[in-house]
């Protein structure tokens, strides 16, 4: 990057935008990051001094300012709605634990919530239906290779076999099922709750 | 409260009019975002704060009346070129008619002798 040529004061400045923007989209918080950080190079001649470098940094604004302007208005007041969302990012990996209803409860909270665009909500329903609770199924299935894998459970299980028997290379496939099965669940909760964030939910 | 009354009325002025200044920036070709915000900054009285016109220029873009392209720049981080899209042109030619009405109506409402 080019920072390092950045007046001194820009630089603290740009970092400030940095920490400021942390709620924000990660793409647009780049985008904006780099235009600003273009705006600062062009404005600020090298060895300007610290006052000409102020006069920039005031005409531009207070970071937290611009990030501000950025964020959509909340139409709904954020500590009610962060309760809904949060509930959903933990059920929808650990819900299925309470008889299975308790991902359903997720899902629900999941699609009713506008914190997430339609593409979140389908990557939280479809990673992975069950969730954790799809992982300890097939573990169970695992323990018990005559057993067909898809047997017995609420949630669906991708991965289904009739293993007549157990063998090296089964068991290998096994665990790296399961393990995907225990991380993706875990990995689409965090991204839920990541994209929640943008909206400043507490 | 009188004065904050007056700085609400020209600030949602100054809201209501900026993006179609921008648009009108870019009616004769393409401009880079800090070629636009500095335009801005220099016309006077408004802009306060050129660091919110980049999240405009964002809204922009995602309202589909400019179009965004990244060059290399030749000195510092790569720059954003924005440019009219055909929505962009129509809504910019609909804004200067009605424009010119209103300041007209106005200006001979404050008694400006701009219609005698």
């Amino acid at each position: 990057m080019t920072t390092d040529t950045l007046h001194p004061l820009a630089a603290d400045y740009l970092e400030r935008l940095r920490r400021a923007g942390r709620g924000l989209p990660a793409g647009r918080r780049r985008e904006l990051l780099v235009e600003i950080e273009g705006h600062l190079s062009e404005a600020i001649e090298p060895g300007a001094s610290d006052a000409q470098a102020l006069t920039v940094l005031d005409r531009l604004g207070e970071p937290e300012a611009i990030i501000a302007a950025e964020m959509p208005p909340a139409d709904v007041a954020p500590e009610r709605r962060g309760v809904a969302e949060w509930a959903a990012i933990i059920l929808l990996p650990f819900g299925g634990f309470i008889f299975g209803i308790g991902w359903l409860a997720g899902l629900v909270l999941l699609w009713s919530s506008r914190a997430w665009t339609t593409r979140d909500k389908w990557i939280g329903t479809l990673v992975i239906p069950g969730g954790l609770l799809t992982a300890f199924a097939a573990l169970l299935a695992l323990g018990h290779p005559t057993k067909k894998l898809c047997t017995g459970f609420p949630g669906r299980i991708p991965h289904c076999t009739n293993a007549p028997g157990p063998s090296a290379g089964a068991d290998a496939v096994g665990i790296a099922v399961f393990v995907v099965l225990v991380l993706a669940p875990i990995a689409s909760a965090i991204y839920l709750a990541r994209r929640a964030g943008r909206l400043r939910l507490p | 409260m009188a004065p904050s009354i007056r700085e609400t009325a020209i600030s949602q002025l100054r809201r209501g009019v900026l993006e179609f200044c921008v648009l009108a920036l870019l009616r004769d070709g393409e401009r880079y975002s800090y070629e636009l915000v500095r335009a801005l900054g220099d016309a006077n009285g408004l802009v306060t704060t050129e660091g919110t016109l980049y999240p405009m220029l964002g809204r922009l873009r995602r309202d589909g009346v400019v179009d965004t392209t990244w060059r290399e720049s030749p000195s510092g981080p790569p720059r954003r070129y924005y440019r009219l899209t055909p929505d962009g042109q129509s809504v910019l030619d609909g804004f200067v008619i009605e424009w010119t009405r209103f300041r007209d109506s106005v200006d001979a409402l404050l008694g400006n002798g701009v219609l005698k």
